[in-house]
């Protein structure tokens, strides 16, 4: 098969909706990279109460991301949103450096998550743009990153203010998802 | 027959073919070569004179590229404008890479040329485009895929009750900040804190002034303190705060844990609080000779101000007001900082 055939196959398939969890502690820039994957302005984001859905066409895939609240508060009810999840993008402020064990714990949880086994994980190392950023490298081994082996995963350096590494990341979701479809 | 049994198990564990030897000599060896070969590219690279003669004539460039642009080609301004963004973007990498070289002074005066460009590039942008959506547009047009839009459904509330707290690690010192200080009177310049990550914590009867505009402001475990700062570009992050006066300016601020506080606040999106009790909010009112130019450098609207607009996690009910956060009445409000002032 070609690959323009391939790509007319994928095009037409009506079954290319994907679900994609966006989770993180508050503060992370969730819903800063939600608005950037839909091109709308930044500025005015406010803390997110309760969740926002956006839906973003990218390679054939229409992706239906949902951002839930990062708030302590709201975090028991990540879970209502777990079921039919395709892929999982959690955002970590890479210059909260005081945060990393908290937000290390809460991927550690949803990792062990039944509804969430064997989901693809793209871990975005966010707000590379402040100076005091820690490198992907630095988190992905204070994550105990490579001690996963029951899924794909991925970690991707970004500044969704700026949206450098935002496309990559989405790329290597796209890539996975198809992966997974075959 | 015998020989070679022999043989092995006299070695037993540690005999290893002789060929396989050489081939992790030879990689050994291959590894040295590129780790020398990389280590000579890279001092010259590292080199502050290459650092700045290479920062200088992008710039430059940069600048050129800015200023070519005018309203009447509106075509060749977008995309040129798009090409100038991108190049400053590149500039700040090349700027992060270096870091680890560059000595406090030339990495401010960096950061603040990038700073400059920034601004001329907004003034540029707002003069030839004014609309808005053509200036977010060249933001994403450097990524190869451009990603079409749907704008789907809105937000919803769930209904929150429980909660679960999480020790938090130890604090890093390496961000520009003040911790661990009793009793004092704490101050930063803008030339210190150049649009960098502030980190207060740990503070005691402390007074604080942060003038100038830093990028993101982190306050932790603080106690009967007065903090002033000028106006922060992002997010201001608050956690553990008991008996303080915080005087703020951000995008967006959040409270953690907090009780007995009054803030001063300026807030163009929102402000939230969670798992606080006694907080107080009034606007924000500090007066130094350069926060006008800290506003502009911060990118705030400083006419837009949401201070009385507090989202309480802990209340979601709609209708009734939350209890864990009041007004400062008018009369009560403390309008001169000056007097708390300390001398420069």
């Amino acid at each position: 098969m070609g690959l323009l055939s391939i790509l007319r196959k994928l095009k037409s398939t009506p079954d290319q909706e994907v679900r994609i969890l966006l989770l993180g502690l508050d503060n992370g820039g969730k819903t800063t990279l939600l608005k950037q994957l839909a091109s709308e302005d930044i500025s005015h984001i406010t803390p997110t109460q309760g969740f926002n859905i956006k839906s973003v066409q990218s390679q054939g895939f229409k992706l239906n991301v949902w951002d839930i609240g990062g708030q302590r508060k709201i975090r028991p009810y990540w879970r209502n949103y777990f079921e039919n999840t395709d892929l999982l993008i959690y955002v970590i402020d890479s210059a909260d450096r005081k945060r990393f064990e908290e937000t290390g714990q809460e991927l550690a949880e949803l990792l062990d998550e039944e509804k969430l086994s064997g989901v693809p994980v793209l871990i975005f190392a966010n707000k590379q743009d402040l100076l005091t950023a820690a490198p992907a490298s630095e988190i992905a081994e204070g994550l105990n990153l490579h001690t996963i082996r029951d899924r794909v995963w991925q970690i991707q350096p970004c500044s969704a203010l700026t949206s450098e590494g935002v496309q990559d990341g989405m790329n290597w979701v796209c890539k996975s998802v198809n992966a997974k479809r075959k | 027959m015998d020989g070679i049994s022999s043989e092995v198990s006299s070695n037993d564990a540690v005999k290893i073919p002789e060929s396989i030897l050489l081939r992790d000599q030879a990689r050994l060896e291959e590894l040295e070569r590129r780790r020398n070969a990389k280590e000579s590219q890279t001092v010259s690279e590292e080199k502050i004179s290459y650092f700045s003669a290479a920062f200088s004539a992008e710039k430059a460039a940069i600048e050129k590229l800015i200023s070519s642009c005018t309203p009447n080609e509106h075509l060749a301004a977008t995309t040129s404008l798009e090409v100038a963004t991108n190049k400053i973007q590149d500039l700040q990498k090349f700027l992060n890479d270096s870091k680890v070289f560059l000595t406090k002074y030339e990495l401010r005066q960096a950061q603040e040329s990038l700073q400059k460009l920034q601004g001329s590039i907004a003034e540029k942008r707002a003069e030839v485009m004014p609309k808005k959506k053509f200036a977010f547009r060249s933001r994403t047009a450097g990524a190869s895929q451009q990603l079409e839009v749907t704008p789907a459904s809105t937000e919803e509330k769930p209904k929150a009750n429980t909660g679960n707290s999480v020790v938090d690690s130890a604090v890093s010192a390496k961000q520009c900040g003040f911790s661990h200080a009793h009793n004092e009177v704490l101050i930063k310049n803008s030339e210190d804190i150049q649009h960098g990550d502030v980190l207060l914590s740990h503070l005691t009867n402390c007074k604080v002034r942060l003038y100038g505009s830093p990028n993101t402001l982190h306050i932790k475990n603080v106690k009967g303190c007065q903090i002033l700062s000028g106006p922060v570009s992002s997010s201001v992050f608050i956690d553990e705060c008991e008996d303080c006066t915080l005087v703020l300016a951000c995008q967006q601020l959040r409270t953690h844990n907090t009780t007995s506080t009054q803030i001063y606040l300026h807030v163009t999106s929102r402000a939230i609080i969670e798992d606080c009790h006694g907080v107080s909010f009034a606007p924000f009112n500090w007066m130094y000779p350069k926060l006008e130019d800290d506003f502009q450098m911060s990118g705030l609207d400083s006419e837009r101000n949401n201070w009385s607009q507090v989202d309480d996690f802990n209340w979601l009910a709609t209708g009734t007001p939350s209890p864990n956060w009041t007004v400062i009445p008018e009369s009560e409000r403390i309008s001169c900082w000056d007097a708390a002032e300390p001398k420069l």
